[in-house]
């Protein structure tokens, strides 16, 4: 405010230059420029009109500039004509993008030159020579990582010929957390906009330690094909955004949308965001990226628990338990048993310690006595390097199917036969589409299934709001715990064989083992809260077990199940299924499901179903 | 770039009287090797929303850690070398001779891309003396590095010119 009435006095009594006098039909051409719109982020509002996704003031020199481009189009040029001699605080040096642009629409030769300090300072330490779209990949743990993020890193001239894009800076949109809200809170307001978005600029070597160390994510780097010039224009754009605060949805207005905004300004031809009408998931806007041509190559860099998997991949069962020996005192470095292994296998071992000496200190503050073994280690890899890794490219998570899924299904329950009629809003299941995601890894949201038996006669079969479920194998070295959370409406066993619509929450955890390539089991423990209306008492609590296998086959991912819930009121309701899955192209599926049910209310009951799924965007 | 960050250094020791690490008390050139990641309390949750927790910097210009901005090499003020992560991924590279992390120390020691590969092998060969101990602090590795290239004799002009 201070700022926009400081422009306004100075314009008033220093009238040494005089802004040009736009008429009205120009102001309205130029403010309707899909670029106009684009640096200031409008966005055509549910009346009608304008509003800025800015929710800040200091972003506009108009009074109503959040609403009215052309006004605050006509208050920019003014203020473009401040005396020079405000220096930092000039509107040009505030606004670099936005004086370019007008300066090149309105020919303004005769613009005021002020010192703008520390956007130049800025400017050249960021050196923008080209942009790479960073893609954090999801980490099998953590499935609420399948969102993924996305974030920029700006490159310069040199930075691909000398490889040091350790030295490169990262631009992140992210939800801005002051002071220590609790972590329920926080989510809660992180989803529902509580939070301000802010675009921030850090070193991409801080962004790389903490998605590839702290959460074990890959890192997928997409060169995209920007001139210098249009790299330019965008982090000049990125200036005028520093401490501006966005409103911030974690499902749309989130990163992802942010970034595709940044390269609209890049390059003005190009039109990404309006692909995006309801969810931005930041797959599917590098998807968008790569079919709008922008990206010229692909890099891939593994975490660093695959790097130590990989390590450890080709050590027999003694090797690894050298590893273990070894990471846990680094006198085992000359104990015979590790001595007699040759030389080149001694390398391996070593390095597989080391990594795994990390790793467990990962998150952890500094232990005087654990940097000692890795130091050690350290040393004995020094005498001794192993052969650099080599670790294969896994499939481009862009080229996994889509995310929003209908499903359309026939089958039979008993002796009748239905017609289902699905639809999943996000993400992914044990048993979709594989390629480009991790094996053992589901996450959905909001699925609804109606079903349609024989008659016309239609029912509500399942509304699952999240089902989560994490089965990363356990191995000599890791030994991560697999988990599962779900909740929502299904049909459950009743009275009479009825199917009743029951409410519940359930959730499990236990371990999942690597049986051969490609085959998991897993062995969970389970408790349940129902709301079930045959139950005598209005919640009913359960325990139980699911376990089972998940195979990947030629055709495409089975699983085989069983699942056991024993009540505290007495019901006992057991199942076995199994699901076998045809990958029929990148986007449509076929799947087979069977199952049958038991429970002490009813007669056993058997079901198949033949689901066509099509992952559609 | 070599200039700017031996320029701060040698400017640090000049004015040692201020008993400072150069850059200013929090830059990080006492981190020792190994110094822990932390992630955030909330940190599951962080990553949820792609949260920038803290003080959101927005590169040289925040300023607002308490370092000197003066400094090329310097992210919001930090060394590169100082800073979190760094030192980890160079021992681990030195150790091996080669890596991303070696290769971008010896562009910020400004050596050219002929002596590279010379400057990867004479730091692994040497490097039980840069890192000399689990303790050493990043100033402590940059002072060793100096030590090792001014006794190579392709090297020497790297650690003289300032």
């Amino acid at each position: 405010m201070l700022k926009r009435f400081a422009y306004l006095t100075l314009c008033a009594c220093a009238p040494a230059y005089a802004a040009p006098s736009l008429d009205d039909a120009r102001v309205q051409q130029l403010a309707a420029d899909r670029y106009w719109i684009a640096l200031g982020h409008y966005e055509t509002a549910k009346l009608g009109g304008w509003r800025s996704y800015v929710d800040d003031d200091k972003f506009f020199l108009a009074e109503d500039g959040a609403h009215h481009p052309d006004r605050e189009l006509r208050a920019t040029v003014d203020a473009l004509y401040a005396p020079a001699n405000l220096g930092d605080k000039h509107a040009q040096c505030v606004f670099p993008a936005r004086t370019r642009w007008l300066r090149e629409q309105l020919q303004l030769s005769d613009l005021p030159t002020p010192d703008c300090q520390e956007y130049s300072r800025w400017y050249a330490d960021v050196a923008p020579h080209s942009a790479v779209l960073i893609f954090p990949a999801a980490y099998l743990n953590s499935p609420s990582s399948m969102f993924g993020h996305t974030l920029l890193r700006i490159d310069k001239a040199d930075t691909r010929s000398n490889d040091t894009t350790l030295l490169s800076y990262a631009i992140n949109f992210g939800a801005y957390i002051e002071g220590s809200d609790n972590s329920i809170l926080y989510a809660w307001k992180g989803l529902m906009g509580g939070y301000p978005g802010l675009f921030a600029m850090m070193p991409y070597q801080e962004k790389l330690s903490e998605y590839r160390s702290l959460e074990n994510r890959d890192l997928w780097e997409y060169q995209l094909d920007l001139t210098p010039e249009e790299t330019g224009r965008m982090v000049e754009h990125v200036w005028e955004l520093k401490q501006v605060q966005f409103d911030y949805f974690f499902f749309d207005e989130n990163c992802s949308y942010r970034l595709l905004e940044l390269l609209q300004v890049a390059r003005p031809g190009l039109d990404l965001t309006s692909q995006f009408p309801l969810t931005a998931i930041p797959t599917d806007t590098v998807k968008a990226v790569k079919q709008s041509g922008l990206v010229s190559d692909v890099r891939y860099r593994p975490s660093r628990e695959r790097e130590l998997l990989a390590r450890a991949e080709p050590l027999d069962h003694h090797e690894k338990q050298q590893v273990l020996a070894v990471s846990a005192d680094t006198a085992q470095l000359q104990s015979p048993e590790f001595t007699a292994l040759p030389r080149e296998r001694q390398a391996l071992v070593q390095d597989a310690a080391y990594r795994l000496e990390r790793y467990r200190a990962t998150g952890q503050e500094r232990d005087p006595e654990q940097a000692r073994r890795s130091f050690e280690l350290l040393r004995a890899i020094n005498r001794n390097p192993p052969p650099p890794l080599q670790i294969e490219r896994p499939g481009l998570p862009e080229d996994g199917h889509q995310s929003r899924t209908w499903q359309l299904g026939v089958g039979t329950r008993e002796d009748r036969a239905f017609a289902e009629y699905g639809l999943r809003m996000a993400y992914h299941d044990l048993n979709d589409n594989a390629y480009g995601f991790p094996l053992g890894a589901q996450i959905e949201i909001l699925q609804l299934k109606l079903r349609q038996y024989e008659g016309n006669d239609w029912q509500v079969q399942r509304l699952d709001l999240a089902t989560i479920r994490s089965l990363t194998p356990r191995n000599e070295l890791l030994k991560p715990w697999s988990w599962q959370v779900a909740g929502g409406l299904e049909r459950v066993p009743g009275k009479h064989d009825d199917e009743v619509l029951v409410s519940h929450v359930n959730g499990g955890g236990g371990g999942t083992w690597q049986l051969a390539d490609g085959l998991l089991g897993f062995a969970l423990g389970t408790v349940r809260v129902e709301h079930h209306n045959d139950f005598a008492e209005f919640i009913s609590p359960a325990a139980g077990f699911n376990g089972g296998l998940l195979w990947r086959n030629g055709l495409g991912n089975m699983t085989l199940e069983a699942k056991g819930d024993y009540f505290t009121n007495g019901e006992v309701r057991r199942s076995l299924s199994l699901n076998q899955q045809w990958e029929i192209s990148q986007n449509l599926g076929l799947r087979l499901s069977a199952k049958r049910e038991f429970s002490h209310l009813a007669t056993a009951q058997n079901e198949v179903m033949l689901e066509l799924k099509w992952y559609q965007y | 770039m070599k200039r700017i960050l031996l320029g701060t250094l040698f400017a640090a020791v000049s004015i040692n009287a201020m008993a400072e690490a150069p850059g200013g008390p929090n830059c990080g050139w006492g981190n020792l090797l190994f110094e822990g990641q932390r992630g955030t309390p909330a940190h599951f949750l962080a990553s949820t929303t792609n949260g920038t927790s803290g003080n959101a910097t927005f590169g040289m210009t925040s300023g607002t850690n308490g370092c000197s901005t003066k400094a090329a090499l310097t992210y919001g003020g930090k060394s590169w070398l100082a800073m979190n992560g760094t030192m980890n991924e160079l021992s681990e590279d030195m150790a091996q001779g080669q890596g991303e992390a070696l290769t971008t120390y010896a562009v910020v020691l400004g050596v050219k891309p002929e002596d590279r590969a010379h400057f990867a092998s004479v730091t692994h060969d040497h490097f039980q003396q840069i890192f000399s101990s689990a303790n050493v602090t990043a100033e402590d590795v940059h002072n060793n590095t100096i030590a090792v290239l001014k006794k190579d004799p392709q090297l020497a002009k790297y650690a003289t010119e300032a």
